[in-house]
This record gives C-alpha cells, sequence and structure tokens, in this order.
C-alpha cells in the first residue's frame, strides 16, 4: 500500500479528498468552524506523501500505475487504424515534478496553517478551505501528469481553484471584477496551450500526448515541419504567458490581489503562477530546437522583468509591489529559460527552476507578512496610511525582512543565488553565435532590473515598518502563534534554502539535471558550475545600492522621495498609473469586443425569433397528432392494427 | 460429451436461477393467505430470493456448452448480460415498491415482481421461439397484476390496467403470428438454426414471406418497446398505474424487447451477402420506425402537464433512440475486419438501455417519494420551488433529467453519443449510409426538442417558488437505496463510460 506508487497516486488524492471534507463540513452548521482540519491533514499528508516520493526519485522515475507496459487507465479512447485520440491517466514523478512538488505541497500547507488564522470568522470559511484543497489537488495534479492533456486538467482546475479564490470576497464588486479578469486573461493564454499540445500530437504521428513520446519525436518533427513545429512551440509559450502573468497578458496579477491575502502568497506568488516556467522547463527538449523561439522567451522574460519593476516603483499598495514583484520575478524565470540552447539547457533551466524554488519561499513569506499587516491594520494596506511598525508587529517585521532581502537579491540569501544563476546563463548566452548581442542586451536590462527590485523591496519595507509610527483608525495590531509560526518556518526557507541547495553543493542542478527531458535537451553537452566571481560581486553591489538608495529616501522622512517625484513627473506619474496598460488594452481591445458584443445583441434578437418561430414547428406537430391520444382503447387497437398493415404495404409494395 | 442428452441436461441447469426465483414467488403466493405477515416480511423475501437466484447463477453454471442449434436455452454473454441486468433491476424495484402495497397484498405483489424478473432474464437466455415467447409472456401476465394490486380501488388504475392487458394480448398475438410465419419458412423453432437457415431463403422467392413475419415479429416486440404506433398506451396506463409498477414497466419490458430483436435479427448481418435487397428492405423498417418513434415521442412529450405521461412519452422517445442501433446493426457486417468503431448498434443499445433504467427508474423513485395522496405530485406545478422545501430531491431529479437531456458527464449523454455514432460510423460499403447521416441528425434535432420538457420540470424546481402548500417532509425509505443507486450509475456511467462499453461489447459479441 505504502509503495511510492501509491503515494503518488495520493498526493493529488489527498487534497481533493479535503476539498470534499471541507464541503461535507460546511453543510453540517456545528463543523463548519472545524472546515479548516480537514484541509491542513490532508495538506500535511499530502506534503509526507511527496517527500517520500521525491525521496525515492533515484535513477528510476516514480510512476502510477506501477506497470507502464499494460493498459493505460483510460477515461476514453477513439481509435482508428491511423488515429489514436486517448484521455489516458497516468502519473510520473521525475526530478523536475519532485521539485515542484516539494514546493507545492509544503508551503502550501503552511499557508494552510496561516490561513487558519487569518480566515478566522469570515463569511465562507469551510468554502475558503475547500477551495485552496482543490487548488493543491489540481497543482499537483498539474505537475505530476505524465501526458499533455492530464496537464491540461489540472491546470484548467488551477485557473478554476484561482478564479474562485480571487472572487472569494464575491460581494465586492471589484474581486468580482478582478476575478473575471483573471480568468478571461488567462484563457487566452489557454486555448494557445491547447492547440499546441493538438499540434504536437498530429506531429508526433497523431498517437499520443504523453511526454515522452513527443519528445521523443522531437527532433524528427523539426524536420518534418520547419515552421509548424516552432509554431506548436509558441502556442504552448502562449499558455505559460498567461498562466505566469507575462508580458502582454500579465494585467490580471495584480488586480487578483482583491483574494485573501494567503491565497495571494500560496497561488499568485509561490506555486500556480509558476505553472508557465513548469511547462517550459518540462517542454525544454522541444524548445531548445528552436532558437527563434528561445530568443522570444528571452526577450519577452527580459521585458516583463523591466516593465514591472518599474511599475513597482511608486505603488502605494503593499500588495501590489509584491504582485508586480512576483510579475517581474516570473520575467527573470522565462529569461533564464530562454537562454537553453545557447547556454547548456540544464543549466539555463535548472536556474530558472532554481530561482522558482526559492522564489515561492521568499515571496510566500513576504506575501504573509503583508497578510499579517493588513489583518493587524483592520484590512488596510495602504501604505501611506501605516509607518513604524517594527515595534508593533516584531515577528512580522523580522520574517518580512528576511524575504525583503531574499528578493533583494541580498549576498548569500535565496535569491541572490538563484539570481545569480539566471545572470550567469544571460551573460553565457552573450557569447553565443545567433542572437548573441541580443543575450547582452538582456542582461544589461536584468542587471538594471536587480537593482530596481531591491530599491522597490525595500521601499515597501522601509515605509511599513520604519518612520514614525502611525496606523489607521480601529487598527489594533496583534499576532497570533498560528500566523506566526508559518511566517517564521518560511522566513528560515527564504534565509537558507537557496545557499544549501546549490552555491557549494550543486545538489540541486545534479538533482534536476537528471530528469529526462533535460538530459535530451543538453544532447550531450555537459554543464560547467563555477563561480563567477566578478559577476558575484557585482550583482550583490547592484543589490546593496537599491537598498541604500531606499534607505536614504524612505528610512527616516520621505520629503527627498517626494521632491524627485516632483521633479520626474512624467517617468513618476507613468509608473504610478501602470504604464496606462490596463487604460490602453481598454481601448484597443475591450471596447471593439463591448462593440461587437452590442451588434452580436442586435443580431441575436433576430435570430432568437427566428428560433422561436423554427420552436413553434414541434409544438404545431403535436397539436396535429394529439387527437389520436384519445384515451379509447379501441381507437388504439385499431391504430396498431393499421400501422402494421401501412408498414407491411409500403415494404412489400413500394419498397421492394 | 456434446451429447444430445449433455445438451438438456445443461439447459435445465442453465434455468436454475429462474426457477429458484419462481419458487420464492410460490412461497411468496402461499405466506400471501396467512395472517400477520405484512410488507416488510415480503420485501426482504423477495430480496433474499433474487440473492439466491444470484448465487445459484454463478454455483449451478454448466462448464460445457451444449449444442447450439438443438438446446432451447443458450447461457451465452448476452445472456448472462440480460440476467445481470433483470436481477439488479428485480432488487431496485423491489425496494422501489417496498411500500408501495397495503401489508395484505404486499406479498402478492413481490411474487409477481420475481416471476416476471425471472421472465426478463430467461429472455436473454432463450434459443427457441417458443420459449422466448413464453419468457416474454412470463413478463407480461404479472404485470397485469401489478398494475391492478397497488390500487384497487382507484377507477383510473382499473381503466389502466385493461388498457394495458387488451393491447398487449393483441401485440401478443401479433408475436405469435410473426412466429408461426417464421417457422413456416424454416421448419424449426431453434433460434440458432434459424439464423443459419434464414438469409439463405430470403435470398429466394420467400423474401416476401420473411417480411410480413418480420413486421409483425417488430409489432409485437415494438409494443414492449413502446414504438410508434403501438405505444398509445403507455401514457394513459403510466398516469393511471402506481409509481413503482410504472417503473418497472418502463424499464424492464424495454430490457426483454430489445433482447428480443437483437437475438431475433442478428441473422440480417449474415444475410447481406446473399440477399443484399431483404436486408435493405429490413433497415429501412428500423430506419423508419426509428425516425418516427423518436419525433412522436418528444414533439407529444412538449405537450405533458403531467409528470407521468411525460415520461411515457420520453420513454418512446428514447425506444426510436435505442431503435437507432437496431437499424445500424446489419452494416456492420460490411465493416472491415481490422477496423475499429467507436460503438456499433447493439453495443450502443445495451449501454443505453441500462443508462435509461438508471434515469428512468431514478426519476419516478423521486416522485413516488414526494407523491402522497393529500398533496399529490402529478404535474409540473407540483414540483415548483422543490429545491426550497426538499433540496435532496430536487438534486437528484436534477442529476436524472440532465442525463435524459444529454448533458455530458451524465450516462444520458454516453448512451446518446455512442447511439449517434454507430449510425455516423455506418461503414462506407454499406448500403443507405447517407440515410444513417440523416437519422442520426434527426436524432440531434429530437434531442433538442426533447431537452425543452425536461427543462421546464428543472426550471420549476430551482427557479420556481411553490404554488401550493409545500410537500410535507417525508422520511426516507427503501426507495432511497435505488434513488441513489440509479443516480450513482447514472454520474459513474457518464463519467467513466469505459467499463460499461467493454461489458457491453463483450456482451454482444456473440451475436
Amino acid at each position: 500500500m505504502f509503495e511510492p506508487s501509491n503515494l503518488l497516486l495520493a498526493v493529488p488524492a489527498l487534497p481533493l479528498l479535503g476539498a470534499l471534507l471541507c464541503v461535507a463540513f460546511g453543510s453540517v452548521k456545528e463543523l463548519r468552524k472545524w472546515a479548516h482540519v480537514p484541509a491542513v491533514l490532508c495538506a500535511a499528508l499530502s506534503c509526507a506523501a511527496a517527500l517520500t516520493v521525491v525521496s525515492n526519485i533515484g535513477e528510476a522515475d516514480v510512476h502510477f500505475p506501477q506497470d507502464r507496459t499494460g493498459e493505460p487507465i483510460s477515461w476514453f479512447s477513439v481509435a482508428t487504424a491511423t488515429t489514436k485520440l486517448s484521455a489516458d491517466f497516468g502519473l510520473e514523478a521525475d526530478q523536475l515534478s519532485g521539485i515542484m512538488l516539494i514546493g507545492i505541497t509544503f508551503i502550501g500547507t503552511w499557508i494552510v496553517v496561516f490561513s487558519i488564522g487569518y480566515m478566522h470568522g469570515s463569511p465562507g470559511y469551510p468554502r475558503f478551505f475547500a477551495a485552496v484543497s482543490l487548488f493543491l489537488a489540481s497543482m499537483t495534479l498539474l505537475v505530476l501528469a505524465d501526458n499533455f492533456l492530464l496537464m491540461f486538467a489540472g491546470w484548467e482546475g488551477v485557473g478554476l481553484c484561482s478564479y474562485l479564490l480571487v472572487g472569494y470576497w464575491h460581494d465586492k464588486p471589484s474581486a468580482a471584477a478582478a476575478a473575471r479578469k483573471a480568468f478571461l486573461v488567462t484563457r487566452l493564454g489557454d486555448v494557445g496551450l491547447l492547440l499546441g499540445s493538438f499540434l504536437l500530437w498530429q506531429m508526433a504521428g497523431r498517437n499520443s500526448f504523453n511526454y515522452q513520446f513527443i519528445f521523443e519525436k522531437a527532433a524528427e518533427m523539426v524536420n518534418a515541419h520547419p515552421y509548424l513545429f516552432p509554431a506548436a512551440c509558441l502556442l504552448v509559450f502562449s499558455g505559460a504567458v498567461g498562466k505566469s502573468a507575462q508580458f502582454p497578458l500579465y494585467v490580471w496579477l495584480p488586480d487578483a490581489m482583491e483574494g485573501p491575502t494567503p491565497v495571494s502568497a500560496l497561488i499568485h506568488a509561490a506555486t500556480m503562477v509558476t505553472a508557465g516556467v513548469y511547462l517550459l522547463a518540462r517542454c525544454a527538449a522541444l524548445f531548445t530546437l528552436c532558437p527563434a523561439v528561445q530568443a522570444t522567451v528571452a526577450v519577452i522574460g527580459a521585458f516583463t522583468a523591466i516593465l514591472a519593476a518599474y511599475i513597482a516603483l511608486t505603488q502605494n499598495d503593499l500588495k501590489r509591489v509584491l504582485a508586480y514583484s512576483t510579475v517581474s520575478q516570473l520575467g527573470f524565470m522565462f529569461l533564464a529559460l530562454g537562454c537553453a540552447g545557447p547556454v547548456v539547457p540544464s543549466f539555463a533551466v535548472t536556474a530558472a527552476v532554481f530561482h522558482l524554488f526559492t522564489h515561492a519561499f521568499f515571496k510566500a513569506v513576504l506575501f504573509l507578512s503583508a497578510g499579517s499587516v493588513m489583518h493587524a491594520m483592520h484590512d488596510e494596506i495602504d501604505m501611506r496610511l501605516f509607518s513604524g511598525l517594527r515595534k508593533k508587529l516584531p515577528v512580522t517585521h523580522l520574517a518580512f525582512l528576511c524575504g525583503a532581502a531574499a528578493l533583494a537579491g541580498l549576498p548569500l540569501l535565496s535569491g541572490f543565488w538563484s539570481k545569480d544563476m539566471i545572470l550567469e546563463s544571460a551573460l553565457e548566452a552573450g557569447e553565443s553565435k545567433r542572437f548573441g548581442t541580443l543575450y547582452y542586451l538582456l542582461f544589461g536590462v536584468a542587471i538594471t532590473t536587480a537593482a530596481m527590485t531591491a530599491f522597490y523591496t525595500f521601499r515597501a519595507y522601509f515605509r511599513t515598518f520604519w518612520g514614525p509610527l502611525k496606523m489607521p483608525e480601529g487598527a489594533h495590531p496583534h499576532e497570533t502563534w498560528v500566523m506566526n509560526i508559518p511566517l517564521l518556518v518560511l522566513a528560515i526557507g527564504a534565509l537558507a534554502v537557496g545557499i544549501v541547495a546549490e552555491p557549494f553543493t550543486h545538489w540541486f542542478s545534479h538533482f534536476l539535471g537528471h530528469a529526462k527531458t533535460l538530459v535530451q535537451a543538453d544532447a550531450g553537452r555537459v554543464a560547467e558550475h563555477h563561480l563567477n566571481w566578478p559577476l558575484m560581486i557585482g550583482s550583490g553591489a547592484v543589490a546593496l545600492l537599491g537598498i541604500g538608495v531606499a534607505w536614504a529616501m524612505y528610512a527616516g522622512n520621505s520629503q527627498s522621495a517626494d521632491n524627485l517625484a516632483k521633479n520626474l513627473k512624467t517617468p513618476y506619474y507613468a509608473s504610478l498609473n501602470k504604464l496606462y496598460v490596463d487604460e490602453i488594452y481598454n481601448v484597443l481591445i475591450v471596447q471593439p469586443f463591448l462593440m461587437i458584443a452590442g451588434f452580436c445583441k442586435l443580431c441575436e434578437a433576430i435570430v432568437y425569433d427566428l428560433v422561436r418561430l423554427v420552436a413553434m414547428v414541434p409544438r404545431f406537430l403535436a397539436d396535429l397528432i394529439r387527437p389520436l391520444q384519445n384515451g379509447l382503447v379501441q381507437f388504439y387497437a385499431l391504430s396498431m392494427a393499421m400501422g402494421l398493415a401501412a408498414i407491411v404495404g409500403y415494404l412489400v409494395l413500394v419498397a421492394k | 460429451m456434446n451429447s444430445l442428452e449433455h445438451t438438456l441436461q445443461q439447459a435445465f441447469q442453465l434455468a436454475v436461477p429462474e426457477v429458484a426465483l419462481v419458487g420464492v414467488a410460490c412461497v411468496l403466493f402461499l405466506l400471501g393467505t396467512a395472517r400477520g405477515v405484512n410488507r416488510h416480511l415480503a420485501g426482504f423475501i423477495a430480496l433474499g430470493g433474487l440473492a439466491i437466484a444470484a448465487i445459484s447463477h454463478f454455483t449451478a453454471l454448466p462448464r460445457v456448452p451444449g449444442i447450439e442449434t438443438v438446446t432451447p436455452l443458450l447461457g451465452d454473454k448476452f445472456a448472462m448480460f440480460v440476467r445481470m441486468a433483470a436481477f439488479a433491476t428485480g432488487a431496485a424495484l423491489v425496494l422501489f415498491a417496498w411500500n408501495e402495497c397495503d401489508d395484505r397484498r404486499s406479498s402478492d405483489y413481490m411474487a409477481c415482481l420475481l416471476i416476471a424478473t425471472a421472465g426478463s432474464s430467461l429472455v436473454g437466455t432463450a434459443n427457441d421461439l417458443i420459449f422466448l415467447f413464453l419468457a416474454l409472456e412470463l413478463v407480461s401476465i404479472p404485470t397485469y397484476v401489478m398494475l391492478y394490486l397497488p390500487g384497487l380501488q382507484s377507477k383510473k388504475g382499473q381503466e389502466a390496467v385493461v388498457k394495458y392487458f387488451m393491447l398487449s394480448v393483441m401485440s401478443s398475438a401479433m408475436l405469435l403470428f410473426g412466429f408461426s410465419y417464421i417457422y413456416g419458412l424454416t421448419g424449426t423453432t431453434n433460434l440458432a438454426a434459424i439464423q443459419e437457415i434464414l438469409p439463405r431463403l430470403v435470398a429466394g422467392s420467400e423474401s416476401t414471406t420473411a417480411i410480413i413475419a418480420i413486421v409483425f415479429v417488430t409489432a409485437g416486440l415494438g409494443f414492449r418497446i413502446t414504438a410508434f404506433p403501438f405505444h398509445f398506451y403507455a401514457p394513459d396506463v403510466y398516469e393511471g398505474g402506481p409509481t413503482g409498477t410504472v417503473a418497472f414497466l418502463a424499464f424492464v419490458p424495454k430490457v426483454s424487447g430489445f433482447a428480443a430483436l437483437l437475438k431475433l435479427f442478428a441473422f440480417l448481418g449474415s444475410a447481406h451477402a446473399v440477399a443484399n435487397e431483404f436486408v435493405k428492405q429490413a433497415m429501412m423498417l428500423f430506419w423508419i420506425l426509428s425516425a418516427i418513434t423518436m419525433t412522436a415521442g418528444n414533439v407529444m412529450g412538449l405537450l405533458q402537464n403531467n409528470l407521468k405521461r411525460m415520461l411515457a412519452y420520453s420513454g418512446v422517445a428514447n425506444a426510436g433512440y435505442m431503435l437507432i442501433g437496431l437499424a445500424v446493426m446489419p452494416t456492420q457486417a460490411y465493416r472491415g475486419i481490422d477496423e475499429a468503431v467507436v460503438a456499433t448498434g447493439p453495443e450502443a443499445i445495451m449501454f443505453y438501455l441500462l443508462a435509461y433504467g438508471a434515469m428512468t427508474i431514478g426519476t419516478l423513485t423521486v416522485i413516488s417519494h414526494l407523491h402522497s395522496p393529500n398533496r399529490p405530485v402529478e404535474t409540473v406545478d407540483d414540483v415548483a420551488g422543490l429545491r426550497e422545501t426538499h433540496p435532496y430531491s430536487a438534486a437528484l431529479l436534477g442529476i436524472f433529467l440532465l442525463s435524459m437531456i444529454g448533458l455530458p458527464l451524465t450516462a444520458g449523454f454516453a448512451g446518446k453519443f455512442l447511439l449517434f455514432m454507430s449510425a455516423l460510423a455506418a461503414p462506407a460499403a454499406a448500403p443507405m449510409r447517407d440515410l444513417f447521416v440523416a437519422l442520426a441528425v434527426i436524432g440531434a434535432v429530437n434531442a433538442a426538442i426533447g431537452a425543452y420538457y425536461y427543462l421546464r420540470v428543472i426550471n420549476a424546481m430551482f427557479l420556481r417558488t411553490s404554488l401550493s402548500a409545500p410537500t410535507p417532509r417525508r422520511t426516507a425509505g427503501p426507495l432511497w437505496v435505488t434513488a441513489i443507486i440509479c443516480a450513482v450509475f447514472t454520474v459513474a456511467f457518464g463519467v467513466y463510460p469505459l467499463p460499461m462499453i467493454n461489458l457491453s461489447r463483450a456482451a454482444v459479441g456473440g451475436l
């Protein structure tokens, strides 16, 4: 029973069970306030199962069902001589899924624990835990699926949960609108992903959606379809762009902060938004065959990184700063992914996944600290309304500081190491023949962004925790152990996980480098692991510079910041108003669509009447034959006999 | 030892479960005369009888098959499928009718139910025209009693019984007439032998006689499956009959009718090589019956306000859908050997039968549960606002009706999908291929028309408010077990239909 293969199934199944139990708890009045119990238990058990599974990933991957040669568990299957379309259920844990699993279930468990305190007493308490559990089930399914279709099921599942949780306070119009926006914008990308998956299925011989099957045909496909194959990769990438909030589809993520803060931490920082990074890492064997696509990925990543960082410079809403920072950090990861090819793929992808891993910790802790602040400040999150909270909220302050330092890339902390690997990838990619200059340029963008990151992170930190004590009315700052313990656990992770995992031991990259997709993408090239001292010193200096500027401007009074804003009006307002991207989208996309919708409504009115007219035909027919049903048994018998006679007559005389 | 003696001996062995059922039924008849026997005892004995039958099915199964062209009973996979379906339905209906009768008459009712169950199980096993006819009558005759017993006093109930009795007798006459022609043509009553002989005969001058035989047989069985124009009894009988018996009537005769049709007309597939014209005529017959039946059922269903009448017409429409499978059955012979297909006609019929049974019996359980003499639940208006007063009943009824509409992830969808696909996937070499595509389109249009009257009920339950005093709360009885089993089947077959499809495929593989 406790075979790794069965435990693998338990990883997504337990949170699913938890979700069902939460719903069941919700329907019994007395149990409603205990709805967190199944959620926490199932998340923790799922985490234990995940850790066991990961420890079993040695040379061989773990599969469910264990016997891969037999018939797969199939939801449905349609087959002809040349085509086989079957939706199979198969789980596979390799090194890449394993890393993702640890992040999802470990961080997820602590965030669920945090939510007990945070969500206490809010209406729909069981609904929250049911949705979070369902999210964990979907997310683990996403990373464990061994084929594109099942992965897509998890992909849509996390989208749904995100929708439900962003709109958790659904009677608040802004929350409802944000939920709708998140769903629709990511859906744009999802369509691309689905199309891309089917294109790959078609090019690989219309046989299977299995990753392994498709990856093995990658070289064949790229030769046979020199244009279609990159197009399929771009379509898959568009799915990642939507889910991982990259330009031009990043606009949903900042708005998604309308959801409860633990949700922002779990879904919109640590796990779901990294699904796109996971997807590209998973498909590294495909993407590395298309240098132009990889360059596109890198450009989009770097552009998103600097764009979001620029917007984050002036935001006043603490959670929005963190949201834009998430977008920006995801951009870093895509930059690294885009370097795979020019750089040895396993190195570049490891950089991206490593950053994903460390980012999950420090961003989760930042969001949870922000949540703690918000909880204490009577649901107020505007940094202009409070300051100097370090004495009032000591644990939160400490946790936030750890997270912020890691995010800023302060030397020796988690974020420093992973960001360093990304920068190194970009720098090394600059030496390649094709697109070399481009990658040098992207390196420049990345290092600038790193400085901006350090600045805006510490700007938020200083404005919240330093300066004179100021609080909005009605706030009663307090901290509870159920919220503090997760904060501290994750804070320790944020500080230490980076240095333990990679820079000196190279444990992380060795582990991940054995993943089949990366071995295939490497095609025999070997990644060199060395510490690039000039780069490390440089990026450390840049981080310190950013922090220093923030300290100078915000640690005391913020007079100098106000003066600077007055002098640089245009860039300041451009940043404050998010570069007017939402407004531009509104004019270019939303308004034309509304106009089309209006036109469709007009057409619909006409069609509606036409349909009504058609719908009258069956009714008319019924009125015609109704007299036959007159209740007289002799008439019924006669009808039977007449019917018989008519059929015999027709078949014998006419149809002969 | 494949001797004649062995064959006859194993024929008896094959009927052991049914003999056991009839034996228990006799015990129940005798008990009915004793005092102090209540309906709970009768119900438990009936369930025990079904359990004994199911156990003896596994213990008394003959290991060596007999000579096919001699034995009156054949224990192939098809027979076992029908038997299991019959026993499972029998158990579900015993629970359904637990409180249908008062204590005095309940044991008689249960006995009749067991005999009818035995009859429908024997239809699948029968390998002889006479045996088949007897098995079909074994279903019909207890039905008259079951229609009559629960509502002795009600005028409507009596009218329903008389109507059903008269027309049923007439249909049996038609069936027997058709059988006599078949016997006259082939000189044998053994079905396996008929499958061999008939194709050779229809190639020659006997084709007209054979067509007449087929039409009469179809007419006789058409009554049982409520095909147009033999369906007229259904709305009146459903409306007047007791709900438990209506559930029986909606499903069991359809199973036995379709089982008999599939067994009798399996020869059409092998006849195509010698008598193309004849096979085409037979396909035309089923094509017309299918198209008219589903259209008539759905169109008349639109006008109904009475829930049970509506279900009667829905039953007619569903018979029409299933006839699609019968119409395309002969085209299977035109298919290449290794040509894969989503579903053949007979497979789709077997699947849809079970799906239809689950959703129809389920719907009737909920109606029966809500109904009480003081606050009848008969019309669409009576279930208005059900969501507020009886949320669980409303949810269950909602599931069943959504399945009737054929929404994805329900058994109704999977069944309709298979049926329509069987028509669309008719092999290119088969005659009337375009007509089958048209039949699938007619089916789809009909499904849309049908959705209207099911949605009316859902709309009333979930969106309207109660018009009169809310139905009183009732305690859940044994009926609920049936309702929940039906709901589980409806959802499970819809979400994961593959195992059931494979079972159906195995069942019809030997035809």
